[in-house]
């Protein structure tokens, strides 16, 4: 009787650290894809099913697990247009219209497969829990159900590789069970100090079949921000922060 | 043997046709194009073909067509050029906007060339911003309307995401991040002096006109608060909000208080008399995406420098007056005095509603975005239509179509406009 007492503490004692912890995996899924305050450049490709293609550069920062500024570069049409990110809160400004309105993150303002929760990303550890974490081979398999009804995606099926602790792929489901669309991962790149992550991401969605759209970084860095730019008033200054 | 070898033989070619297949998904990014230069220039061109069905027994086709060839319709081409730049130098920034036009039809050749925005601003540090030169401010969380636009020229509800002339004027921006609840602080204080040379429109001259904003993000709601001293004009003062109620429904809204506002009021002889009292003017506005992505605007606004329906029957019926005698007579001049001052605002009724529904890649078309959207007067339910169909597919060309259909029995505001039906179509290069 005491060698089973024995035997039943021992193995409670050891499966906490048997399990898998994927809130851990997930807090360094964030950390691996991004610093957490960082400036990077952002090209988005939206291919269409005759093959043609719309580009748009952005110049991003983001800081802390909530605060993320985008700047539009290209195309003309949108040059200088910001968006903004504070927690669930997101903001459009427009140069010629000269105040921010609110937007939405199920919105896209480019009109793309990329929402604007897709290019406004905070950590996923600041929007989903990990409800469920298994073995896959060589990957991981986290299933994410979001924080709060306000999250663009109720829930999220993550595929992350072991080694590099990188996603592989994600799934973006609704509350509905719907599928929303699909983000691909790849491209592997070296982004100097210490950042190596995925340069490219691919989306389809079962919403717009035959699109496809695309996400390129480049310039990924740590950057030090102050909390005043991520402020509606100085939107009409972004462009100013870049070296 | 020989048909491995003859395999290798056609490696190289195989190994081409991947690498062409690899090819097709291999995307580029040079990031170095887009480097921050010390000067930068873009804006648009744009090319507008319009035509307008007459509405020839509207009060304002009487008072605008009066002297002219009467006719029942007019096209009119107007060609735009937009050019907005910087020039930086380190911690200053000297940005500018000019608008030209030339519109030609059968009545007239207009051209115009304004400077919108000619500012010089300094930035010692991201919390703190100092600017001189023509600035435009938006102030308001409108879509449609603004009713705390204290220091900014009125938008066009149907074009208002269109640029606006500035006033000459020197601003300054403070930013704190207290944290916690109140997320953010800010504060605006602005001077819109008003001379015999500059910001004339504005109102009496000999005026500074100070005036401020202060804004604060408080629990993920947006508040402003607005005040401008009497000067050029009298004193007012107010508060907007906006806060997105769900991750797809914003709800904004905005009050005014304008103190000892003059109203100058016509009776059906051409008396002229001046108002004079404290007038309130808000909007409330919902905005709500749908799960099929369409977007509902939404905005009630109540006018509190408006007409009553009264006082516009009363100059509706002197400028009828006016045209039924013979030709000059002093009714005539009264009208066409009042026909080009505050009865002529646009939207110079007390109570409308903007209703616009949008939805983005239509008829399984991306890029192709149809609109509709409509303005009520609630008064006397007379109300302008517009159907849009919007094309954004090709690279820096933006394609838009509209037809404005205004509806309005005899006396009602969209009714007595000088055009009852407006095509309207332009192509825009951005560059």
């Amino acid at each position: 009787m005491r060698s089973v007492l024995l035997l039943s503490s021992l193995l409670l004692l050891a499966s906490p650290a048997l399990a898998l912890d994927g809130q851990q995996i997930l807090q360094k899924v964030d950390r691996n894809l991004e610093p957490e305050s960082y400036e990077s450049y952002r090209k988005l490709i939206d291919i269409q099913p005759d093959g043609s293609r719309k580009e748009y550069v952005l110049w991003t920062v983001k800081k802390g697990g909530d605060k993320v500024l985008a700047l539009f570069l290209a195309p003309p049409a949108d040059k200088g247009r910001v968006t903004l990110r504070l927690g669930e809160n997101m903001w459009l400004y427009m140069p010629s219209v000269g105040k921010p309105i609110r937007i939405t993150s199920l919105q896209s303002v480019t009109g793309s497969v990329f929402n604007n929760a897709d290019i406004l990303r905070i950590d996923y550890t600041a929007e989903y829990d990990v409800q469920k974490a298994e073995e896959q081979g060589d990957q991981y398999l986290l299933e994410l159900k979001a924080k709060t009804g306000e999250v663009a995606y109720d829930r999220l099926k993550m595929w992350v590789d072991k080694r590099h602790l990188l996603p592989l792929k994600i799934e973006c489901y609704a509350a509905s069970g719907l599928l929303l669309k699909t983000l691909h991962f790849s491209n592997i790149k070296d982004f100097g100090g210490g950042i190596k992550r995925p340069a490219q991401l691919e989306t389809d969605s079962p919403l717009y079949k035959g699109y496809k759209s695309v996400m390129l970084w480049s310039g990924l860095k740590k950057a030090t921000l102050q909390d005043e730019i991520f402020t509606l008033n100085y939107l009409p200054r972004v462009e100013e922060l870049r070296k | 043997m020989k048909p491995l070898r003859r395999r290798r033989r056609y490696w190289p070619l195989v190994l081409l046709l991947v690498a062409a297949g690899a090819q097709a998904d291999n995307y580029s990014f040079d990031v170095s194009q887009f480097e921050k230069k010390p000067f930068e220039l873009n804006g648009y061109a744009e090319l507008k073909a319009e035509n307008f069905a007459l509405n020839r027994d509207g009060a304002f086709y009487k008072l605008n067509y009066f002297g002219k060839p009467q006719r029942q319709s007019l096209d009119r081409m107007t060609e735009t050029l937009e050019l907005a730049g910087k020039v930086r130098q380190s911690i200053a920034t000297l940005d500018f906007r000019v608008h030209a036009d030339a519109s030609q039809d059968r009545l007239a050749d207009d051209r115009n060339s304004r400077i919108y925005e000619a500012a010089l601003s300094l930035r010692p540090k991201p919390g703190l911003t100092l600017e001189a030169g023509k600035r435009a401010l938006s102030w308001g969380k409108g879509y449609a309307f603004n009713a705390i636009g204290f220091v900014q020229r009125p938008k066009d509800p149907n074009d208002p995401q269109l640029a606006r002339e500035g006033y000459v004027m020197a601003d300054g921006d403070f930013i704190w991040n207290p944290g916690g609840a109140l997320q953010t602080v800010a504060f605006t204080p602005v001077l819109v002096p008003v001379t015999s040379d500059v910001n004339g429109d504005l109102g009496a001259s000999g005026h500074p006109n100070p005036a401020f904003k202060i804004y604060a993000l408080y629990r993920d709601t947006d508040l402003d608060f607005a005040w401008q001293a009497k000067g050029s004009r009298p004193a007012r003062y107010g508060f907007d909000f906006a806060r997105n109620l769900k991750t797809n429904l914003e709800i904004h809204g905005e009050w005014a208080r304008i103190l000892q506002f003059a109203k100058p009021v016509t009776d059906a002889s051409g008396r002229v008399t001046t108002e004079v009292g404290n007038a309130t003017s808000y909007l409330l506005g919902l905005r709500y995406l749908t799960q099929g992505n369409t977007t509902y605007i939404a905005e009630y606004y109540r006018n509190g420098t408006g007409y009553s329906e009264a006082e516009v029957d009363s100059f509706y019926e002197l400028v009828d007056a006016a045209f039924a005698r013979p030709q000059p007579n002093p009714l005539l001049a009264r009208a066409l005095a009042l026909g080009r001052g505050s009865y002529a605002r646009p939207f110079s009724g007390e109570n409308y509603l903007y209703f616009r529904a949008q939805h983005p890649d239509a008829l399984g078309v991306v890029y192709l975005q149809t609109a509709l959207f409509a303005m009520v007067n609630l008064d006397d339910h007379s109300f302008q239509v517009t159907p849009e169909l919007q094309y954004t597919g090709f690279n820096n060309l933006e394609l838009r179509l509209r037809l404005y259909l205004l509806h309005g029995g005899s006396s009602t505001d969209f009714g007595e406009k000088a055009n009852s039906r407006k095509v309207e179509l332009y192509a825009r290069y951005y560059f």
